[in-house]
């Protein structure tokens, strides 16, 4: 068990330098930022200042050393853009996105999985079929679609919710969070709301498949032969089995939430990660891309390790060798 | 005896589907005493399985009992309700099923499993779970239940596992036991030890049981009365020996002689193939050089190793993670069989027999030591495994399994002849018509799918495959070990008839005795990748010398 | 291939069954459908959209119904250019459904060869190739996307590039899945056993065999990348504007929805999700028929 942690954090090591250089070399190429920092009216010597201030007239690869160098020494350099350390501008925007895509996932999970089960249970009542219906629309419907159509009947016909922004903030351990107020869950509502369909759609359909797989199984067959009733059957023997592709997914959801809020921001005006990597991609802010660009691989590299992690503690055969 | 435990008077079991209505159980009629063990026999699609399932009230969607009665203990169960069939079910009905490793929850501990199974009849605290539980694990011969209670299913083998769901089904001492082919996944020596803990349990507990199985010899050692299931009917019920000595029914009969060890090796199975027995010694066979050391192995050893990633190996160095071990699947074999012989391979699951069938025939490589036909080698060595003959084709055990579903049978008997020359594309239909015919199947069936056949014609058509290549020797991994023992007979007949018209050399594994002793005139015994004892099929079987031999011969169940 | 033996599959019985799920046919005639509608929407559209001629400053953001200065039926609408909606939704549909399918072709092809081979050859080009594909595909597609389409700039083939870059990876697992159980299954070991050849084996048995999966992945990667194609058009990374896609239209609709003008944005919009959801029940009704372990 130690040592395959062992090893998975090796892993997870080697991937995150790889990444680091896929990551410098794809901002490298994405333009010059000098055309964004200077006026064009700046003389040459000071366009020269400036480049040599950043770094920019030296080779890729020293730039690269130089740069892992600064975040062996935690620091991410400087935003072009906003002046202010990337590492504050990141924890200043990071607690914002990741309420806002925990409380998805929860959301889809919570609602999600029962009414996947359910389904997987009666595939053929008319209530499953609307459940499957349903989480085939959830699934179709471009997210961003949703979002428009949620801000238009809530805030704009209905006018009670807020079409926007992130209402009040309370500070604890240091982070400001909107979901412990009443206002800042006003605000969190329905984008929450919005980023969880599309998750809660994929919850359905897989909490869905698994359990009818399950349920034709001899397993299931076996326990109503021994008289256990249907409740316990679907609440043991039936979560249990389909626990480990949902963890997965639960995982790997969790990474993808917080990128697909990318698209949520925007159109909520939420001030979280996404809408900062769209506007320092826009304005060549080539600090802030490669930090945030690590960040998602870091965040995606732990969950892969954690799913991992999860996948020994539920599946007995992965805890102690052997077996087949 | 008053009334009968349970008493079953003209059930109907129906499946409704949209090409028809299906009458899986067709009126039959039993009784079942008290302390009895009643084997219940038929062969696939007779409606044993859903009779039982009947029994219990678990009945897959779209069946149902349409007509009928069982009675336990005089109460009628047909019509109770969901919650009340619920009730019976574990605690005066239970039953067993045939594959242990799909039975139980690979991710729940035996504990609660057998847990679960006890509060669905009973409130009793954690301790006392565990009490019980221990104690049924004692009672079906499990060594050291105290801690074997805590595993999973996935470190438990077969026989084991099997054992588990036997002691779930008696957690609550019911009246009666549905046990559906419990044993049919087993290997043959587990089966045996099976067959007797369950006939003492049966005794000891005093509760009664139905044994279902396809298997007339396995049935006939556990039960002392039997009742033969065909087309959704009872044709046949009797005492054991009676049925067995001398059956009323027709099908019964044909049953019987479908079995190969009721019949003289070498002889065509079925009625009407004895009558013709005697005519077949006049049959055209191909006159081949003998050559006693036609087909060599020496040597062999096959290990599949594990693969180890570069942080897999560091971690070695290191220590951290545990090297994993080479399975030795084939472990330095060695042997000969003579040009026209048929070789048998018998030994139990995991024994290497078929990894050594395979590499006999070229599609794996061995790791060590070398593979010869008529001198020459089978595979080119130290090459990418790329086979060099034609002359040694395979027959494989899953029919269903070994021919390309979407490819014609035409297509796929072709394509090898076409490949190495033995026809052209204009001359293949009447090359697969005539090797169709060889096996007797209508040569226009060339034009179907796979999926159009039954499975003893698939295997035909598996054969005629293996035939078009014109091969001189042919590896018969278990070809009939999934088939229903009519089906086995005509198979069995075919294979005798064909090797004996066109000289063929045989090397035919099986972990079915009866089939080798009937086919082979030697045998070949294999236990863990060796070869334990070699010798005439009638040396083997008359006086074996390997203790393991010995048991395996012992371990057969025996018609009466 | 042997022509006299050959004949066409007999699949009655898998169109039987699909012709069961009226909700299936209706999804496959309605994807016909959009297909035809966007084939031939230069014969169908009451009005070329991109005919600056046509366009009338006073016809602009006019109501479903409205009846413009041409002459026509506005029967959706106008946009805010004083483009005809419905004409607009039809060259819409079509630029959508090309990115769509012609990002999935290649990345079916891709995924189908390197997946397949991976399978047959196996060993370290095998683990690496599959290393590679998990890493990536533990990454979303969405954020690929973005990043690759940011790199490459506006336009056509740059959003196919990204759309592709985002997809293949879930082509090549699945041949690979698919393959390799193919690989170890008798019907191959009889054909290698013959012995026929490698080349043989991966085109006649394991690729025909292998391609049901992938025909499911397929439909369902094709409806993923039009969604895509409209969030990245929609956030102003995908289509430059002269190629307006279904994504662009309904976010250049996006600011007149708050101000009430509900049409210039729902009505692509509508037309977006009917034609994912008629591939997705498809494709999901296909994956139930295909799935083995659903058959009693």
């Amino acid at each position: 068990m130690i040592a395959f942690i062992v090893r998975r954090i090796w892993q997870a090591m080697l991937v995150m330098l790889v990444m680091s250089m896929l990551v410098f070399l794809g901002v490298f190429v994405i333009g010059n930022p000098v055309d964004v920092l200077i006026s064009p009216d700046a003389t040459q010597e000071i366009r020269q200042r400036v480049i040599a201030q950043y770094g920019l007239d030296l080779p890729v690869w020293q730039q690269y050393l130089h740069f892992m160098n600064s975040l062996l020494h935690g620091d991410l350099g400087r935003s072009f853009v906003y002046n202010m350390p990337v590492s504050e501008l990141i924890a200043s925007r990071l607690p914002a996105t990741m309420e806002l895509a925990v409380i998805a996932i929860l959301l889809a999970s919570v609602v999600g999985i029962p009414l996947g089960v359910y389904a997987g249970y009666k595939p053929d009542s008319w209530l499953s079929k609307a459940i499957m219906a349903l989480s085939i629309l959830g699934f179709s419907v471009p997210t961003f679609w949703i979002g428009l159509m949620l801000i238009m009947v809530f805030a704009v016909q209905l006018g009670i919710m807020p079409a926007g922004g992130r209402g009040e903030t309370v500070t604890l351990f240091g982070v400001p969070w909107s979901f412990l107020t009443p206002t800042g869950l006003h605000h969190l509502a329905l984008p929450a709301i919005n980023l969880s369909l599309f998750k809660m759609s994929m919850m359905i359909r897989l909490a869905a498949s698994g359990t009818r797989e399950v349920m034709l199984t001899d397993t299931i067959k076996f326990a109503r032969a021994a008289g256990i009733d249907e409740h316990t059957i679907l609440r043991k023997h039936v979560l249990r089995l389909i626990s480990i592709p949902l963890v997965t997914v639960f995982g790997l959801e969790l990474g993808s939430t917080i990128a697909f809020a990318v698209v949520t921001e925007t159109i909520y005006s939420w001030p979280g990660l996404g809408k900062l990597i769209i506007d320092s991609i826009t304005s060549l802010d080539r600090p802030v891309m490669v930090a945030y660009l690590m960040l998602v691989s870091l965040l995606f590299i732990t969950i892969n390790l954690a799913v991992d992690l999860a996948y020994a503690v539920l599946d007995p055969r992965m805890r102690k060798g052997g077996g087949k | 005896m008053t009334t009968p435990l349970l008493e079953v008077t003209d059930l109907h079991t129906h499946f409704e589907a949209r090409s028809g209505t299906v009458k899986s159980v067709d009126g039959i009629s039993l009784h079942l005493e008290r302390g009895e063990i009643l084997g219940l026999v038929g062969e696939s699609g007779s409606g044993k399985s859903i009779t039982g399932f009947s029994l219990i009230g678990l009945i897959d969607k779209p069946g149902r009992i349409v007509q009928g009665s069982i009675k336990l203990e005089g109460r009628e169960l047909v019509g109770l309700n969901e919650t009340e069939l619920r009730k019976i079910r574990g605690r005066e009905i239970s039953m067993v099923f045939q594959d242990p490793m799909m039975t139980l929850n690979p991710v729940l501990s035996v504990l609660d499993q057998m847990t679960m199974a006890l509060r669905a009849h009973e409130n009793l605290s954690n301790a006392d779970a565990r009490v019980r539980c221990v104690e049924a694990l004692r009672q079906v011969r499990i060594v050291d239940p105290e801690q074997k209670v805590d595993f999973y299913p996935h470190q438990f083998s077969g026989g084991m596992r099997q054992r588990v769901a036997i002691a779930i089904a008696l957690l609550h001492k019911p009246k009666v036991v549905i046990a559906d082919e419990p044993t049919t996944a087993l290997d043959v020596s587990v089966q045996a030890e099976i067959l007797v803990e369950v006939k003492a349990l049966v005794a000891e507990l005093g509760i009664s049981m139905i044994w279902i199985s396809h298997d007339l010899a396995t049935v006939a050692s556990i039960s002392k009365r039997i009742a033969v299931m065909k087309s959704g009917k009872i044709v046949e019920t009797g005492p054991a020996g009676d049925v067995l000595r001398a059956p009323a029914h027709p099908y019964t009969q044909l049953l019987l002689d479908a079995l190969p060890s009721r019949a003289k090796p070498g002889q065509l199975l079925g009625a009407r193939a004895r009558e013709t027995d005697a005519s077949d010694e006049s049959d055209v066979t191909v006159a081949v050089e003998p050559d006693p050391d036609f087909v060599t192995v020496k040597g062999a050893i096959k290990r599949f190793e594990w693969k180890t990633g570069f942080w897999g190996r560091i971690g070695e160095r290191l220590g951290v993670v545990k090297q994993k071990k080479a399975v030795l699947a084939v472990n330095d074999v060695s042997l000969s069989i003579a040009r026209g012989e048929a070789l048998g391979l018998v030994g139990e699951s995991g024994s290497g027999k078929s990894t050594l069938g395979r590499m006999v025939c070229g599609i794996y490589r061995p790791s060590e030591g070398e593979i010869r036909l008529a001198g020459a080698p089978v595979m080119l060595e130290n090459q990418l495994g790329r086979k060099l003959t034609t002359k040694v084709q395979m027959i494989f055990q899953d029919p269903f399994a070994s021919l390309d579903p979407r490819r014609t049978i035409g297509q796929s008997i072709a394509e090898g002849p076409i490949a190495h020359g033995l026809t052209t594309r204009a001359g293949a239909r009447s090359y697969v018509a005539k090797w169709l015919e060889a096996v007797s199947l209508d040569p226009a069936v060339a034009d179907r799918y796979p999926h159009q056949f039954s499975g003893g014609q698939r295997q035909r058509v598996a054969i005629a495959r293996a035939l078009a290549m014109r091969p001189d020797v042919i590896v018969c991994d278990e070809p009939v070990a999934s088939l229903d023992v009519s089906i086995q007979a005509q198979i069995l007949n075919l294979l005798l008839t064909l090797r004996k018209e066109l000289g063929l050399t045989l090397l035919f594994i099986s972990h079915d005795l009866s089939v080798v002793r009937h086919l082979c005139d030697r045998v070949a015994v294999m236990y863990r990748g060796r070869i334990v004892e070699e010798g005439t099929a009638e040396e083997i079987f008359r006086t074996p010398k390997d203790a393991y031999t010995k048991m395996l011969l012992e371990a057969i169940p025996r018609l009466a | 291939m042997t022509a006299t033996l050959s004949k066409p599959r007999t699949s009655f019985g898998f169109w039987a069954e699909f012709c069961r799920h009226p909700a299936a046919v209706a999804a496959a005639v309605a994807v016909v459908a959009i297909i035809v509608l966007a084939v031939f929407a230069p014969l169908i559209a009451p009005q070329d959209p991109y005919d600056l001629s046509n366009l009338v400053l006073r016809d602009a953001r006019k109501a479903p119904g409205y009846v413009g200065q041409g002459g026509y039926i506005h029967i959706l609408g106008t946009d805010s250019q004083g483009r005809d909606l419905f004409s607009a939704i039809l060259y819409g549909l079509r630029i959508s459904l090309q990115m769509g399918l012609v990002a999935g072709a290649i990345a079916f092809t891709i995924g189908a060869l390197v997946g397949s081979t991976a399978a047959y050859v196996g060993g370290r080009f095998e683990a690496f190739v599959m290393r590679l594909v998990d890493l990536q595909l533990s990454f979303p597609a969405i954020l690929l996307a973005f990043v690759v389409a940011a790199l490459l700039g506006q336009g056509k083939s740059q959003l196919i590039v990204a759309l592709v870059f985002s997809q293949y990876a879930y082509f090549v697992r699945t041949a690979h899945g698919a393959a390799s159980a193919e690989r170890h299954k008798d019907y191959v070991e009889a054909a290698l056993s013959v012995p026929m050849s490698g080349w043989f084996v991966v085109t006649r048995h394991i690729l025909p065999n292998a391609l049901p999966p992938l025909i499911v992945v397929a439909t369902v990667q094709v409806a993923s990348a039009i969604s895509l194609e409209a969030t990245l058009s929609f956030l102003g990374v995908g289509l430059p504007p002269t190629e307006p896609s279904l994504g662009m239209l309904i976010s250049t609709g996006f600011q007149y929805l708050l101000s009430g003008r509900y049409w210039i944005s729902i009505y692509p919009g509508v037309a977006l999700i009917v034609l994912i959801m008629a591939i997705n029940i498809v494709g999901d009704q296909v994956r139930d028929q295909l799935n083995p372990r659903l058959k009693k």
